[in-house]
């Protein structure tokens, strides 16, 4: 798993433009900002392709996970981008970092907990940032360390 | 007030989603609260109990609504639950406060959440104390999440 990959996926309604570097990838942001809505365009697509109706331009494999068979799931998954939405409980376990870590795939997850068994780093923190119908990521920026930094 | 406990937890509800769109109460969508909420945090206006007016996804149903807006409702109407809140992005915090202004509330946080630059009152239930501002909340709770 080497460089970057840039995934544009659109249906009537919205857009979706973003790049992604490293193997892990952390989503997170304000509510309402079009997480869940990236990840159900993403779910359809896995489940019926062109037949569902999204464009989806990507150089590799994209797959929504479900916390249904998720282990199972991985292994089926190889040189693939896998989306994963906040509400499952295995992603901070310690069995999925250990199956991200021998894996080849690329991880954009949307969660907003701290994922301590997970490298990840704090500049693949993103946000959604909107204009017009196009979504794209934009690095999130650390509010909260700044807001502790001039207080203290 | 705002009762928080900060970390894992088995005795939440915590794909909030899931159970929004198996337990909501379509009355909820028409109460004021709701729908200064949704206008706030989706930028979206409720029409009726089943539509909401969506500013990018056209008319959509209550189970489209961003997940922190599901869990601000579970939250406010729900009171025999506590819910993982991190499912609410920091557009939601003061709605939170806002709910718990005048009966007790209890939520879960995984992560920590920016109630804003101004005083409130928040009890830490890890250690049964009450903050007031973000850096005494950062200081008391960050060591849990």
């Amino acid at each position: 798993m080497k460089g970057k990959v840039q995934i544009k996926i659109k249906n009537r309604k919205c857009q979706f433009e973003f790049e992604i570097e490293r193997n892990i990838t952390i989503v997170r942001g304000d509510s309402g900002t079009g997480k869940t809505t990236l990840f159900n365009m993403i779910s359809e697509y896995t489940r019926l392709k062109e037949e569902s109706g999204i464009n989806l331009q990507c150089s590799k494999k994209c797959i929504a996970l479900t916390a249904i068979d998720w282990e199972h799931q991985l292994e089926q998954a190889k040189d693939s981008v896998v989306f994963i939405d906040e509400g499952d409980r295995f992603v901070s376990s310690k069995d999925f970092a250990n199956i991200i870590r021998n894996s080849d795939n690329y991880y954009v997850l949307f969660v907003r907990e701290n994922l301590h068994e997970l490298p990840y780093s704090v500049n693949e923190i993103y946000e959604i940032h909107t204009s017009g119908k196009i979504h794209t990521f934009k690095i999130m920026q650390d509010r909260l360390r700044r807001l502790l930094c001039c207080s203290l | 007030m705002l009762n928080i406990y900060f970390g894992d937890t088995d005795d939440v509800i915590y794909n909030t989603a899931v159970y929004f769109k198996n337990t909501y109460n379509e009355k909820w969508l028409t109460k004021e609260l709701t729908k200064q909420m949704i206008l706030d945090v989706d930028k979206s206006e409720v029409v009726s109990e089943k539509v909401i007016n969506s500013p990018v996804l056209g008319m959509i149903s209550p189970e489209q609504l961003s997940g922190g807006v599901k869990t601000l409702m579970l939250v406010a109407y729900d009171k025999k639950h506590v819910f993982n809140a991190s499912t609410c992005g920091d557009n939601c915090a003061k709605w939170l406060l806002k709910i718990a202004e005048n009966e007790k509330r209890e939520i879960n946080l995984r992560h920590i959440m920016n109630f804003g630059d101004g005083e409130f009152k928040i009890r830490v239930l890890n250690t049964n104390r009450i903050v007031h501002n973000m850096k005494e909340l950062i200081l008391e709770a960050g060591r849990y999440v």
